[in-house]
């Protein structure tokens, strides 16, 4: 929202903060600004002139001018206004002064030099009409009349949503007053509204969506431009001009926050204002030459025909001001908030009037608009006439119950000590009405343009008190708080260090996205239908949310294996699993990558020890391949009996180069996890080891033959590690001998050569038993 | 005779163990006259022969002589072990500078470094560190934090929409009501975590980024508290005491809201390019828990209060480092990565 300082100026009596400061106090007190500008500050330079000659250069459309610029003299200009001929006043640059950014010389057109430059609308910021220069009465050398440098302060929209009253300069001029100590100048006086019976009616079907419907109607119209005074104000604050009936619609909008709208009377159908519902297969077209069709939810303005606009979003077509309107209708009324606010977002359109009604606008304000306006209209529309007084339908007022305030608990809330008078006066001057019921004990009557949503308990008052007296004002204290430990976390501690196992092993952090498109899940090998998907996407490729690490740690492998011949890469995240209803399972993963550019034996081991470091005792076991999974080097991770993960080589359609994934559920991991250790007695007596070799088919798991000598070697094994495979000759072709080493001891004594013999002896024949050939 | 004999022998071995070239040729002298069937063993089996009185002078004469040649022998062995060994660890010199093999340590990605040390710092304050999902119900998303259904605020929030009343969490809010229901009051706690917003994606803009909740509930909490405890913890996390002010800022769930400020950290205050000019580089949005959010969570309004914050970890690590583009933090480039 842009608001001019000059108008703020005109509003509160002896203003004398700079446009800055200013700026520095609505920001400290009232509402984010964004910054201030200056605005027009070439009015400062800019003078009204007379065009005494006007001829054309030859050979060219410009023409070669003389003006009267008053106290500036004659002056030689070319002009290539069509309008540019003796006798109008205009206004005249002169040379050094800044328009648009760019600086307004002496330079020679078409063999004339020119002095300076005769200017429009638009290169002046008054309204944007390129079509010529202005036309307007002065004396020649005085400025333009009632057109003052300005300065356009630049609010925070986000930060005037709770503030209905800041989305008109009025407003924001209350709060400045109350800033400032300065007096608040009322705009409107109410008694220009003549108590005679109104020349239109209105018929509301629901008060709840349209609490008020306040209107006049005025005769003996004269639609043209504006003064430039009011177009240079509207589109300092960024509306753009159109005319004069309008332009009093838009500044009555932008300084009483209050939208109104101009019905063409002659156009309308019947002598009364419907305000209902539309009817099923109803449609308008609206002043933007958009034809809407509209939903019965949908709130219109009607008359005996149909729907003359969109209420408080936009106006129709057909009945809207034209040149030739001689008699109007000016509706100034008030919706209900969250019904503009659905109709504005469904017929995706959002107006400057949509904007303000969604943010609860006061209804007791529709009036005052309307009396405002009077005087405008008399203004820009001369022999202007109201005919009749005041339509006006209104739903019962609503006045909220006064807030009760002690002292004691705003103190404690502010942490600040503060006495009643301070309070008093800082709630009067925002025009709270403030009696004190008890000691220390005030009751709070809220004004009507803060009572529709903005403040209705008394934490809305230590706001109000808070930023006034100034935040600055209160001294940081520390709470008193009970000094002990907070509750554990254990799945955060836990991810913690599953994190630092995989950088200390050389795995590099990233974090990907949560999204996935409906390429990658079938790539995959995921029904995309499978997937929580986003309804309203940024783009096709993020409307699916992740159900596995797998495609964005690929997508970091084939990205940085344009860089690099290897590296290492981990992510921890959510896998986002659809459920029936409620929310879905959200699943935390470790995925972690090796990639190597080499074909040669790749990283499988590498990762497989990951896997062993983060969870001792782990197992692979061979398993099918998923398609982008190599199909002989692909495997569960089993951990304390679970499945808890795969690790995978990708397959080479995938990656070129050797890629290998290991991908475990952390929750899994988390629950599986031995908690708490005990010490076990340093053994006394020493142990005993031998090898033992195991003659086993090329592809048997080395995995399996442990355990089967594991399970006969009796109850003194105290370990079994492997030490070594071999294939070749004098093996056969298919064969390959595994050898372990196998350690045996007892807790009470040292065992004797006939007790380890005896338990080799016992593996041995087992394993012959089951099969093997046994190399010993 | 024997005698002359003795030392001639004895003389002759000397000269020859301290000639020898290597410690084959020093071997050979001491089987030769050292060795069981040596030079001094034949002179030592020939004393039988002679008179008592002999016997003795000459023994005495032979034990000398073993002695000194063992002496020297040992003195010259020692001399040839020390050469080889020096020869040997000569031979075993390595190129230091060659690189060592194995995998360098990998990083956490800098927005876990920051997060990790976020929750260092509350857990040393005694603030519990909770969860939150990434999807929520559209309810514990806005309604239960004061933003019904149409509400402009919901505005201030561009939503990805999952249906079923579900959608991507907009802000680390959400856990607030869950802790305040998880815990009960008087808590402390935070939440960092992923929030997701429908924003297209350019250099200084994410559709997905990271925040930290925190929240404290208790008796009598004020505003001075609040601004006490904001202070600590910036002061902790820029290492250096921090000015803050607070100003007005709009934000259903709490009431008075807060946008909190610190004073350039660049130029002290006087302006600059970091602050626009204006010496305060806002923050962090913050306020009093709003008495409607408290309800949701199942506290009672008029006996405890609560402040509550958001804190952007994404701000903070892109403040932290100097990184001037946001997309390098979630597109998996190594090369940034590796920095941290
Ligand atoms: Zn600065």
């Amino acid at each position: 929202m842009k608001f001019s300082y000059n108008w703020i100026q005109e509003l509160v009596d002896g203003l004398e903060a700079s446009p800055a400061d200013l700026m520095r106090l609505i920001t400290i007190k009232t509402a984010e600004c964004e910054g201030v500008e200056a605005a027009g500050a070439h009015f400062a330079q800019v003078v009204a002139a007379r065009v005494l000659e006007a001829e054309p250069v030859p050979g060219s459309h410009n023409r070669k001018a003389v003006v009267d610029a008053g106290a500036l003299g004659r002056r030689t200009v070319v002009c290539g206004a069509p309008n540019c001929r003796p006798g109008i006043i205009t206004a005249y640059v002169p040379p050094g002064v800044s328009l648009e950014g760019r600086e307004t010389g002496r330079r020679v057109v078409a063999g004339v030099e020119s002095d300076g430059m005769l200017a429009g609308g638009a290169e002046l910021g008054i309204n944007r009409d390129h079509e010529g220069i202005l036309e307007f009465d002065a004396e020649p050398g005085a400025p333009l009349p009632r057109i003052l440098p300005d300065h356009v302060i630049e609010v925070d929209n986000k930060s005037l949503t709770h503030r209905p009253d800041l989305w008109g300069h009025h407003g924001m001029a209350r709060e400045v007053a109350a800033i400032t100590g300065k007096r608040l100048i009322e705009p409107a006086n109410l008694g220009r509204i003549p108590r005679e019976p109104a020349a239109v009616q209105v018929s509301i079907e629901d008060l709840q969506l349209c609490p008020r419907y306040s209107a006049l109607v005025f005769e003996n119209v004269t639609v043209q431009p504006s003064p430039l005074w009011l177009q240079y104000r509207l589109e300092a604050v960024g509306l753009n001009p159109i005319n004069n009936i309008v332009d009093v619609t838009n500044y009555v909008m932008a300084e009483l926050a209050q939208p109104m709208h101009a019905f063409d009377a002659d156009k309308l159908a019947g002598d009364t204002i419907f305000v209902r519902n539309a009817r099923e297969g109803e449609r308008i077209t609206a002043l933007n030459d958009e034809t809407y069709h509209l939903s019965p939810a949908a709130l219109v303005i009607a008359d005996a025909n149909g729907p003359i606009a969109i209420a408080g979003v936009i106006g129709g077509l057909d009945s809207a001001i034209g040149d030739s309107t001689a008699r109007l209708v000016l509706e100034s009324a008030n919706f209900h908030a969250a019904n503009i606010r659905r109709a504005s977002s469904r017929l995706k359109l959002r107006t400057d009037a949509s904007m303000r009604f969604e943010k609860s606008q006061d209804p007791v304000n529709t009036v005052r608009g309307l009396a405002r306006a009077v005087e405008l209209l008399e203004l820009v529309s001369p022999g202007i006439r109201l005919v009749g007084g005041l339509a006006d339908l209104a739903a019962p007022a609503r006045t909220p119950a006064p807030i009760t305030l002690p002292m004691d608990w705003l103190i404690r809330k502010l942490g600040r000590p503060i006495g009643s008078a301070e309070v008093r006066s800082i709630l009067e001057s925002l025009m709270f009405g403030v009696t004190e019921t008890g000691p220390g004990v005030f009751s709070v009557s809220v004004p009507t343009w803060r009572a529709t949503k903005d403040i209705s308990i008394k934490d809305d008052l230590v706001e109000e008190i808070g930023r006034m007296v100034g935040y600055a004002t209160i001294t940081p204290t520390a709470p008193v708080v009970p000094t002990e430990p907070p509750p554990d976390n254990p799945r955060r501690r836990f991810h913690r260090a599953a994190r630092q196992t995989a950088s200390a092993q050389g795995y590099h952090e990233v974090y990907n996205y949560s999204f996935l498109s409906e390429e990658d899940a079938r790539r995959f090998g995921l029904a995309p239908a499978d997937h929580v998907t986003v309804a309203n996407p940024i783009s096709v490729d993020q409307a699916l949310l992740r159900r596995t690490l797998i495609p964005g740690i690929w997508k970091n492998i084939r990205e940085n294996g344009r860089h690099f011949d290897q590296f290492r890469l981990f992510e921890v995240g959510m896998e986002i699993h659809k459920r029936e209803s409620g929310l879905p399972d959200e699943i935390p993963h470790l995925i972690a990558a090796i990639y190597e550019r080499t074909k040669e034996t790749g990283p499988l081991y590498e990762v497989k020890r990951l896997a062993e470091c983060l969870m001792p005792g782990c197992e692979l076991r061979p398993d099918t391949a998923r398609m982008f999974e190599h199909p002989s080097r692909t495997a569960n991770v089993l951990w304390r009996g679970h499945t808890v993960g795969r690790l995978f080589e990708f397959h080479p359609d995938f990656v070129e180069g050797r890629a290998v994934v290991l991908d475990v559920d952390l929750a899994q991991m988390e629950a599986l996890a031995p908690v708490g250790k005990r010490y076990q007695p340093v053994r006394r007596f020493p142990e005993s080891a031998f090898d033992l070799s195991v003659l086993a088919a090329r592809r048997a798991l080395a995995g399996d033959l442990q355990k089967q000598l594991a399970s006969f070697a009796g109850r003194f094994l105290e370990s079994i590690s492997y030490l070594r495979q071999y294939e070749g000759a004098p093996l056969p072709e298919d064969a390959k001998s595994v050898s372990f080493r196998l350690t045996v001891a007892a807790p009470d004594r040292t065992l004797s050569s006939e007790e380890v013999g005896a338990i080799r002896d016992a593996i041995i024949e087992g394993m012959r038993g089951l099969g093997y050939e046994m190399r010993v | 005779m024997l005698e002359s004999q003795l030392q001639n022998l004895a003389a002759s071995a000397r000269e020859r163990i301290l000639a020898a070239p290597g410690p084959e040729q020093l071997e050979a002298v001491r089987v030769e006259v050292l060795g069981r069937k040596g030079a001094l063993a034949e002179i030592s089996k020939g004393m039988g022969k002679l008179a008592a009185e002999d016997r003795a002078r000459i023994g005495k004469l032979l034990n000398t002589a073993k002695n000194d040649l063992e002496a020297a022998l040992e003195e010259r062995q020692k001399r040839f072990a020390g050469e080889a060994l020096r020869a040997r660890l000569d031979a075993e010199w390595i190129d230091v500078t060659l690189p060592a093999p194995g995998p360098r340590p990998g990083t956490l990605h800098p927005l876990t470094q920051i997060q990790q040390e976020l929750e260092d710092l509350f857990t040393s304050m005694g603030v519990a560190v909770l969860d939150g999902p990434e999807v929520e119900s559209e309810y514990n998303n806005f309604d239960a934090l004061n933003i019904p259904p149409d509400h402009p605020a919901r505005d201030m929030q561009d939503t990805f929409w999952l249906g079923d009343g579900l959608c991507l969490r907009t802000h680390t809010s959400p856990v607030q009501v869950r802790g305040m229901a998880k815990l009960g009051p008087p808590l402390r706690m935070i939440a960092p975590g992923r929030v997701f917003r429908n924003e297209e994606v350019d250099a200084s803009h994410e559709h997905t980024f990271y925040q930290l909740e925190g929240m404290m509930v208790d008796r009598n909490v004020s505003i001075a508290h609040m601004l006490y405890f904001m202070k600590t913890l910036l002061s902790h996390i820029f290492g250096r005491e921090v000015t803050v002010r607070l100003r007005p800022g709009y934000f259903p769930f709490v009431e008075p809201g807060f946008e909190l400020d610190i004073q350039c950290l660049i130029c002290g205050g006087p302006g600059c390019a970091v602050c626009k000019q204006s010496g305060w580089v806002e923050l962090l949005p913050c306020g009093l828990v709003h008495p409607n959010v408290l309800r949701q969570g199942g506290i009672d309004p008029e006996e405890w209060g609560g402040f509550a914050f958001g804190l952007g970890l994404t701000r903070l690590v892109m403040m932290r480092y100097g990184i001037d583009d946001i997309r390098h933090l979630q597109d998996g480039d190594l090369r940034f990565l590796r920095q941290f």
